[in-house]
C-alpha cells in the first residue's frame, strides 16, 4: 500500500508542484487549501502518514493548524512546515507545537523527497518497535 | 544551528537537528552601506528578485522603465502586504501571462498552470525572501496572504505619504513590472548592514528536520 502525504497550501501551483514530486517518488497525495480544509482532509482520510503544511494561509494558518493537531490525540501524523518564511521566532513556535521540520520555499525536489522518506521511515520504525 | 551540506538520508542519528543550507544563498549587500533606508530597502528587494529569477532559470535585465506594451485587460497582477515596526508596505508584480508562463519552473505537459495563482505565489516568494533578508538588518515583518488584483483596479496609489519604488525586469523580450510601496514611520530604523543575531533566518531552499520534537512551552 502506498504511503499518503497530506499537502496543505493555499497556492494551487505549490500543491501541484509538491504533488508532482511526491507522486514521482511513489507517494499518494491528498491536497487541502488551508488549515481548516486540512483538518477536514485528516478526518476524511485517516490513513495519512505525514503532512506538509504552509504557514501563511487564509481562514486557518499553518501554525494554528499545527496547534489544533497537537490538542487532537486522534492525529499523530508528523508535520513538516513548507513556507517562504525562515525567521527563528516562527520556527521555534512550530517546533514547540510539535512540527518535525521546516523547509523554506522554493523547495528542492531531492531534499523534499529525502525529508518525507526520513520522516515516514522514522514513523515506520517507531511503529515496528 | 550550524549549517550542514547533506541530505536527510545521510544524517547523523545522534544529532537532534539536521540542517541543509545552500552555500550561495547569502549575498553580500556591501554596496548598500551609507545609503538611505529607502535605497537599502530597494537594494534588498533587488537582491531578492535577482535570486528568485536565478532560481527560476532566467537571466533578468534591469530596465529603466517598463517595456510592457500590452492591453491593461491582458495583465496579471498580484500583491502582498507587509507590516513591521514603523514600516508598512505592499509589494505588487504585474506582467503579461507569457511572463508568468516563462517563469513557471515545471514542465506543463501534465497540467496547465493557474497563472493567477502562480503570480500570487511569485509575489509571496519575493516578499518572503525580503522578510528573511531584512531580518538580518534588525527588522521583523509580518506578511499578509497574497492577493490577485483585477486589471481594472490596477493603479499606483497617488498619495504623498507612500513611497513608490518601481523595479522593471526584462525577461527575454518581455517585462515583469514590480513595485514596492512603503509607508515609513518617523521612528523607522534599519541597520546599515546585516547585524549579528543569535539565530539568523533560514535561507530559501533550506531544510531543517527536528529529530526530537520540542515539547517545552
Amino acid at each position: 500500500m502506498k504511503t499518503t502525504v497530506l499537502v496543505v497550501d493555499d497556492s494551487l501551483t505549490v500543491r501541484q508542484q509538491v504533488t508532482a514530486v511526491l507522486a514521482a517518488a511513489g507517494y499518494d497525495v491528498v491536497e487541502a487549501c488551508d488549515g481548516l480544509a486540512g483538518l477536514d482532509a485528516l478526518r476524511a482520510c485517516p490513513g495519512i502518514s505525514m503532512i506538509l503544511c504552509d504557514v501563511n494561509m487564509p481562514r486557518m494558518d499553518g501554525l494554528e493548524f499545527l496547534e489544533k493537531l497537537k490538542g487532537d490525540s486522534c492525529c499523530t501524523a508528523p508535520v513538516v512546515m513548507l513556507t517562504t518564511n525562515g525567521t527563528p521566532d516562527l520556527i521555534a513556535r512550530a517546533k514547540r507545537a510539535g512540527a518535525r521540520g521546516w523547509i523554506v520555499k522554493p523547495f528542492q525536489a531531492r531534499l523534499l523527497v529525502g525529508a518525507v522518506r526520513r520522516i515516514v521511515g522514522d514513523l515506520a520504525k517507531s511503529i515496528a518497535t | 544551528m550550524a549549517g550542514r551540506d547533506e541530505t536527510p538520508e545521510q544524517g547523523d542519528e545522534t544529532r537532534n537537528e539536521l540542517q541543509i543550507q545552500p552555500t550561495s544563498a547569502r549575498l553580500t549587500e556591501n554596496a548598500m552601506r551609507g545609503k538611505s533606508a529607502r535605497k537599502r530597502l530597494t537594494g534588498i528587494l533587488a537582491v531578492c528578485l535577482r535570486e528568485l529569477m536565478d532560481e527560476l532559470g532566467v537571466e533578468p535585465a534591469w530596465l529603466p522603465e517598463s517595456r510592457s506594451r500590452v492591453e491593461l485587460s491582458e495583465i496579471l497582477a498580484a500583491s502582498v502586504g507587509f507590516d513591521g515596526e514603523n514600516l508598512r508596505g505592499t509589494f505588487t508584480l504585474t506582467g503579461h501571462p507569457r511572463v508568468f508562463t516563462r517563469l513557471y519552473p515545471f514542465a506543463m505537459e501534465h497540467a496547465q498552470p493557474d497563472l493567477v495563482d502562480w503570480a500570487k505565489e511569485l509575489a509571496n516568494q519575493t516578499i518572503g525572501r525580503f522578510k528573511n533578508r531584512i531580518f538580518a538588518y534588525g527588522l521583523a515583518l509580518s506578511v499578509s496572504v497574497p492577493q490577485s488584483i483585477p486589471a481594472e483596479q490596477l493603479r499606483v496609489a497617488r498619495t504623498r505619504k507612500r513611497i513608490k519604488i518601481p523595479v522593471a525586469i526584462g525577461i527575454d523580450d518581455m517585462s515583469l513590472d514590480t513595485w514596492l510601496e512603503l509607508d515609513i514611520g518617523p521612528g523607522f530604523k534599519l541597520a546599515e548592514q546585516p547585524v549579528s543575531v543569535n539565530e539568523p533566518a533560514l535561507p530559501e531552499r533550506s531544510l531543517v528536520l527536528f529529530l526530537e520534537a520540542d515539547n517545552t512551552q
